[in-house]
């Protein structure tokens, strides 16, 4: 897999760097600013890119639009966007269109090697990444007859989980259970949100999403 | 008692001495006796009586009348000018004798009269001659006047009882006579045209009655004078006619100046019904009827602050005193010592000294008030700015400190988290360094969660990054409340009125779920009219007010200082709304 970062901090520029490297991950440009990032892509155009949010000069939302413009310029290549703070709304605009090769990380997830990489794996082959507290932090809320209040506490792990953007596979893994006991959690919860059942994996992240915030 | 000062930008010049007055006003009169003396010792004189009654009747009002105006105007050469014209006239007598000196004087002095007259009626108000074409005619004028006569008398003209006769060639001073009398009648035509001219180019609002009449009379005493040097030139049969009507005009060209004077007088009677206005209720625009006694609509009223050691308009705006070339004038208006206030008015008022100086008088009681006022309402200006200054320097200051920890602090501790990640993966399945390190790295995610929270709270870093729309809706998803947020069509504002705005939703979120035990809430955010209107309604028990919580107090405190309104209505048992504006136009 070939990578290309955008972050201006050198010191996590380089660790991030080091980590794909040693996972066997080629990294393809590090770049401190969003459009030299846009740039090494248009001249070589990666499996996936990994954004800062903030990038200079201004350290508002260069990253996020960089980001927007390699979804709207580069369907086949996998963005992930880390920041310091995952914002709901955030992850709406990042998702506006579809969930596919996007994913919008926590930069501390970094420090969860294995999780990264598998994050970053799938954003790369076309899934979904969304860190789990936006997840959580929607199921917070509080509606008056709330569907959410039918799901029994397993079916709403397998609910967040399904956020996230994990796989049947990686549901079943999270939670110490098979692979068929997880599809059967996934399409009751599905029944009980009344969300119609979809294909792909990451196609449902988004119903997820919708769902809660509606 | 208020005193007014005049503060003529030019130099003052000292009113001339009382005594100097009587002087010459006795001058004047004793003059008039020699003339009558000289003439009842000339026996050739033709109609002795009336001519001196004739020169009696320039002097005498040309005298008085400059008198009158040196004391009133002492910065205008006007007065003195008149003065000197009437002695003029007296100086032209001389002839009347047959002392050879005297006489030549005399008749060198003949016309002298008509070029100064001339010199006066161009030199109308201020004794100074304006143009380049006022100054050609009058120096003309008395080249003519003095400078032929002098070839004149030369040349053996008029009668021989003279000291300047060189020749005896009647025909050639004849010649040059005419020569001279053309020229001067030719030159008072030429003065009505500019009288007329000047006149034209006032503002219609300077065209007073008194002025119209003064230029008038002088303009009529011009034509009359051309018409004299005419009938003199062609010896026509009516000179004497002509002459006695020149006289008897010229004679009342200066009492139409003291009209003017008393004129100015006479306006200060509407100085009581300035006061009646004044009284009136409720208090009308100062500057309107100042602007109004005085007739000049271009006239401002500029108060004094003490405290700030400038002057403000009525708005409490600074203001300056206009520069001394700038065509205006001031009075200051004083009370107690103290100066309070200034009109500031068109240069052609510093004609009428004592209107303005009675007009600022009568208003000095309410110009105290419109001092006070102006100065209220200053101090509200520099509140309020400071106020915005003060919230803003805390925004700044908030951002600065969010951006360090994001660039700082945060930084450096999720690198370190990726260290420790890395360290994880390499150390092997060692169970007790495993767990040690496991411990370091929820410590260092503890550490940052906390430090994010610290961070969002100094300033919420996506309001300025991604819009208010983007963070109402993370806010709205973050919060426990059943919330029905709209912000249609909201477009991308200033930082401090998106950050206002997010404050007064967010602390209007907190309020209903923490204190209100709210369950729905609306939120409305958009921009109507140019005005960012954000309008939260809840359901909970209400009783909310500004007083009792900070958090809305500084949410009011950071609205107005954007020159915006927040507005919070509650009653026990109907929940809150909450209403803030802030222009954005």
């Amino acid at each position: 897999m070939r990578v290309a970062i955008a972050e201006d901090s050198v010191l996590l520029r380089e660790g991030v760097a080091q980590l794909l490297t040693d996972a066997g991950i080629e990294v393809t440009a590090r770049c401190g600013t969003a459009d030299e990032l846009l740039v090494r892509v248009a001249e070589d155009p990666p499996d996936a890119v990994i954004v800062d949010i903030r990038l200079p000069p201004t350290h508002t939302d260069e990253g996020m639009r960089a980001a927007l413009t390699m979804r709207r310029e580069y369907p086949d290549v996998g963005v992930l966007v880390l920041s310091q703070y995952v914002e709901v709304g955030l992850a709406m605009r990042l998702l506006a269109d579809s969930a596919e090769g996007v994913g919008y990380l926590l930069k501390d997830r970094v420090s969860e090697v294995k999780e990264f990489i598998a994050a970053l794996r799938r954003v790369a082959d076309g899934g979904s990444a969304l860190d789990p507290t936006i997840v959580s932090t929607m199921l917070k809320r509080h509606r008056s007859s709330d569907p959410l209040d039918a799901l029994t506490p397993r079916e709403r792990e397998v609910l967040e989980l399904m956020a996230t953007g994990a796989s049947n596979a990686g549901i079943a893994d999270a939670m110490v259970i098979t692979q068929r006991a997880a599809e059967k959690y996934v399409s009751t919860v599905f029944t009980k949100l009344g969300i119609p059942a979809t294909g792909s994996e990451s196609r449902r992240v988004l119903a997820v999403l919708l769902f809660l915030r509606s | 008692m208020a005193a007014v000062l005049p503060l003529f930008p030019e130099q003052h010049r000292a009113a001339p001495k009382p005594a100097l007055l009587w002087i010459l006003g006795l001058a004047g009169v004793a003059s008039c006796a020699v003339t009558a003396g000289l003439a009842s010792v000339n026996e050739e004189l033709y109609q002795p009586a009336l001519r001196v009654l004739l020169v009696s009747w320039i002097t005498i009002p040309f005298v008085f009348a400059g008198i009158v105006a040196w004391r009133r105007r002492p910065d205008s050469a006007f007065g003195p000018l008149m003065i000197l014209a009437g002695f003029t006239t007296q100086l032209s007598i001389l002839q009347w004798t047959n002392q050879p000196v005297l006489n030549t004087i005399g008749q060198l002095c003949d016309l002298l009269v008509a070029a100064i007259w001339l010199h006066v009626f161009l030199a109308y108000p201020t004794g100074r001659l304006a143009g380049r074409a006022e100054r050609a005619v009058v120096i003309i004028g008395y080249i003519a006047a003095v400078g032929l006569q002098v070839v004149i008398l030369m040349l053996g003209g008029f009668n021989d009882r003279h000291l300047l006769t060189v020749a005896n060639r009647q025909t050639a001073a004849e010649v040059v006579q005419n020569v001279q009398l053309l020229t001067l009648s030719a030159l008072a035509l030429i003065g009505v045209v500019l009288l007329w001219r000047r006149w034209r180019a006032l503002p219609r609002w300077q065209r007073r009655r008194p002025a119209q009449i003064v230029i008038n009379c002088f303009s009529l005493s011009l034509v009359m004078l051309a018409a004299l040097l005419i009938a003199g030139a062609f010896q026509l049969p009516g000179f004497e006619i002509i002459r006695l009507a020149t006289f008897a005009t010229a004679g009342l060209a200066p009492l139409a100046f003291l009209a003017g004077l008393l004129d100015a007088r006479l306006a200060k009677a509407g100085v009581s019904e300035l006061l009646v206005q004044l009284r009136a209720s409720p208090a009308p625009d100062l500057q309107e009827l100042l602007a109004q006694a005085l007739r000049d609509p271009t006239l401002s009223l500029i108060y004094w602050l003490p405290q700030y050691g400038s002057w403000a308009d009525q708005n409490g705006n600074p203001t300056a005193l206009p520069a001394p070339d700038s065509g205006r004038r001031v009075t200051v208006v004083e009370q107690h010592g103290e100066q309070i206030a200034a009109l500031v008015y068109d240069a052609t008022l510093g004609e009428e000294p004592e209107l303005v100086e009675a007009v600022s008088a009568a208003a000095a009681i309410a110009l105290e008030n419109g001092r006070l006022e102006a100065e209220l309402r200053a101090r509200l200006q520099e509140l309020h700015g400071s106020r915005t200054r003060v919230v803003e320097a805390e925004q700044n200051e908030r951002r600065r400190l969010e951006r360090d920890l994001h660039d700082g602090a945060q930084q450096r501790l999720v690198a370190l988290a990726l260290e420790l990640g890395l360290l994880a993966e390499q150390t092997g399945s060692d169970p007790a360094t495993q767990t040690r390190l496991k411990r370091a790295r929820s410590e260092v995610a503890e550490s940052l969660s906390e430090l994010r929270d610290i961070a969002h709270g100094l300033h919420p870093a996506v309001v300025s990054g991604h819009g208010l729309a983007v963070a109402l809706e993370s806010l709205v998803a973050a919060t426990p409340l059943d919330i029905h947020l709209t912000t249609d069509g909201l477009p991308r504002l200033s930082e401090p009125l998106e950050v206002a705005a997010y404050y007064v939703v967010s602390e209007s979120l907190t309020n209903a779920a923490k204190h209100a035990h709210a369950t729905r809430v609306t939120v409305d955010v958009g921009v109507i009219d140019g005005t960012l209107v954000a309008e939260i309604v809840d359901d909970g028990i209400g009783g909310a007010d500004s007083e009792r919580g900070t958090g809305l107090r500084g949410l009011a405190d950071r609205v107005e200082a954007l020159n915006g309104r927040l507005r919070i209505w509650t009653a026990a048992g109907k929940g809150t709304r909450v209403r803030a504006e802030l222009p954005c136009g």
